[in-house]
């Protein structure tokens, strides 16, 4: 290790920050806009209660939000505590990244010369996205894979006595009549519980609150608390990330990485390394893929484009915010394995 | 501390926000955003940038209203740390911050170019021809321009004795003789993370011991064939070379 090599692993790092903050910004606001503004219980509501078809409309839910795999997380976290379905949920972490109009749009930018690329990518992409939400909705209830404060914020449903069905927060306070809103009031009273309140069960009290009749001033203030916790949080951990991929992609020569493989099983898992170790926002991973497209086979590519924006370095420090490690290996391995069958199947018969 | 921290943190919060707004600012105007990302991203970075400090500026205009109103109250400014013990995910973030103000990122040298594979100067086929010019100048041409036009049709004699003028850094190939360096540039598609050289090599009429690494020239000369490392290439016979300073923007597109 010398300074040079130290300088180029922090101008990395500042530029892989410099690319992504931005779309951690805008996953941050637009996920405080669908907290605040949008009746996501309506949402909720409207998927499917058939896993499979959940698991589809989780997934094409990422055309509304078009955020990467850095804005993704708060979103998916937050519709999990709105009490979507898990098929909806993993559907959606999985599919948004790459399923939105900007990724497609830029996608398409880099590969007009191969359309093949840009539509297979989709396609997998959905396919994956589907598939391993369908096998996660067998888990009926999600919670014991999930990190306690997100597991404690997600509303369990009861039937009343009139058989309707009735959303609570299991949350301690959601007994209590929206405890947030009077404001101020809140943390002077419960001093002793102040230790166990964190943002997500902050927003599942406010959401089951419900922000609807308030006025614009304090759903504002909100919006902007939100902001700043989700950014401080999620930007933190992209840091922690973008440093680890910085100092691989250094210090680690790329040849080694490249060297691993030109045949039609070894540049799928090279690929697939390297979009793991990249982890490079999916809204521009695709220019990233462009220069490797005369070297590596068409389905290693895609192997890349499918695979970085479900599962990366960075990525896995934000979903660490949601699942257990445990949740986080079963998705990568079911991503990992699916992404691999099917590039290699472009990679024998396709192409 | 951890007492501090929490009576801080909401303070910590804003001034984090508020410097990483300023630090995408500052590259902006000192110009080192071009050392980091391809200039189409730019205006995504300099938005986020207002943004961050706007943000920071509402959040302590609340903060301030709040300490204002009463000293004892958390209010909504209270910490709710989930990932981070209280006031480390701000600290860490106002430190990157810091860092990157202080710390001055620097254009990529020839190592890692060499890093990169610079020397294998016909795989660098990534680059794909956007525009065909049939009347152009040959001396107009860039170095990438050069690379394009090489992967659509890669026969060196073609170019033979068409005159080149192109800028770039110096880079020393291993496998070359004395007589010979490569001049190279960085493409960038989107940001520094994804980088990479392409290059010519170039036969100088002396040793290249007078051109030091990662110094910037400009070369004038004409293109002719060589056998260099076991392969016909395309090289340039130095006329002139004349050194230029480091160009605010290294990396082409």
């Amino acid at each position: 290790m010398n300074s040079n090599q130290l300088n180029n692993a922090f101008t990395l790092f500042l530029s892989l920050l410099v690319e992504a903050v931005p779309f951690l910004l805008l996953g941050v606001l637009f996920s405080g806009v669908l907290l605040f503004f949008v009746d996501e219980r309506k949402l909720v509501r409207m998927m499917p209660k058939n896993p499979l078809l959940g698991a589809f409309a989780g997934s094409c839910i990422g055309f509304l939000f078009p955020v990467c795999e850095c804005g993704n997380v708060p979103v998916a976290r937050r519709l999990l505590m709105q009490g979507v379905p898990s098929s909806v949920a993993i559907g959606f972490l999985l599919a948004a990244p790459t399923i939105n109009p900007i990724v497609f749009w830029a996608t398409w930018t880099a590969f007009r010369d191969q359309p093949e690329v840009v539509f297979l990518r989709i396609g997998f992409s959905l396919a994956i996205a589907t598939i391993v939400g369908w096998v996660f909705s067998v888990q009926k209830d999600l919670r014991p894979m999930l990190q306690p404060a997100v597991a404690r914020a997600i509303p369990v449903r009861r039937e009343d006595n009139e058989g309707k069905p009735k959303l609570a927060t299991s949350s301690a306070f959601a007994s209590q009549s929206s405890p947030l809103l009077q404001s101020g009031t809140y943390w002077l009273n419960q001093p002793g519980q102040t230790g166990r309140t964190d943002v997500a069960e902050l927003q599942a009290t406010m959401v089951a609150a419900s922000t609807a009749g308030k006025p614009l001033s304090y759903k504002f203030n909100l919006l902007l608390e939100n902001t700043v916790q989700e950014f401080r949080e999620l930007g933190g951990v992209l840091i922690l990330g973008s440093a680890i991929a910085a100092i691989v992609q250094v210090f680690v020569p790329r040849d080694i990485i490249l060297s691993l493989g030109q045949g039609p099983v070894t540049s799928i898992l090279a690929m697939m390394l390297l979009a793991a170790v990249v982890s490079i926002c999916s809204t521009v991973d695709s220019f990233f893929a462009l220069s490797f497209a005369s070297t590596f086979t068409t389905g290693s590519l895609l192997a890349f484009l499918v695979f970085g924006p479900m599962i990366d370095l960075k990525a896995v420090g934000l979903m660490l915010s949601i699942f257990k490690p445990r949740a986080i290996f079963y998705l990568f391995a079911l991503a990992g394995q699916l992404t691999f069958l099917l590039t290699l199947i472009v990679n024998l018969y396709v192409s | 501390m951890n007492r501090l921290l929490f009576n801080f943190s909401p303070w910590l919060d804003v001034l984090a926000i508020a410097a990483w707004g300023g630090l995408f600012l500052y590259y902006r105007a000192n110009g080192k955003l071009f050392l980091l990302i391809h200039p189409s991203y730019m205006w995504l970075t300099v938005v986020a940038g207002v943004v961050l400090v706007v943000v920071a500026l509402l959040k302590g205009m609340v903060l301030m209203r709040q300490a204002r109103r009463s000293t004892v109250r958390g209010g909504s400014g209270a910490p709710h740390l989930r990932i981070f013990p209280p006031g480390i995910g701000s600290l860490l973030l106002l430190a990157i911050a810091i860092l990157g103000m202080v710390i001055t990122p620097r254009a990529f040298a020839s190592q890692t170019a060499l890093d990169r594979g610079a020397t294998d100067t016909l795989t660098v086929t990534r680059v794909r021809p956007q525009v065909f010019r049939g009347s152009e100048k040959t001396e107009d041409k860039s170095l990438v321009d050069w690379i394009r036009t090489l992967t659509v049709y890669p026969e060196p004699d073609a170019y033979t004795g068409q005159k080149a003028k192109v800028q770039g850094f110096v880079i020393y190939p291993p496998n070359l003789p004395n007589q010979y360096l490569l001049i190279a540039r960085f493409v960038i598609t989107c940001c520094a993370a994804d980088v990479y050289p392409v290059s010519l090599p170039v036969k100088l009429a002396q040793s290249r011991d007078t051109y030091k690494a990662d110094s910037w020239l400009e070369i004038e000369g004409a293109m002719m064939t060589e056998t260099l490392a076991e392969k016909r290439q395309l090289v340039i016979e130095a006329k002139t070379i004349k050194e230029i300073p480091e160009p605010k923007n290294p990396y082409e597109y």
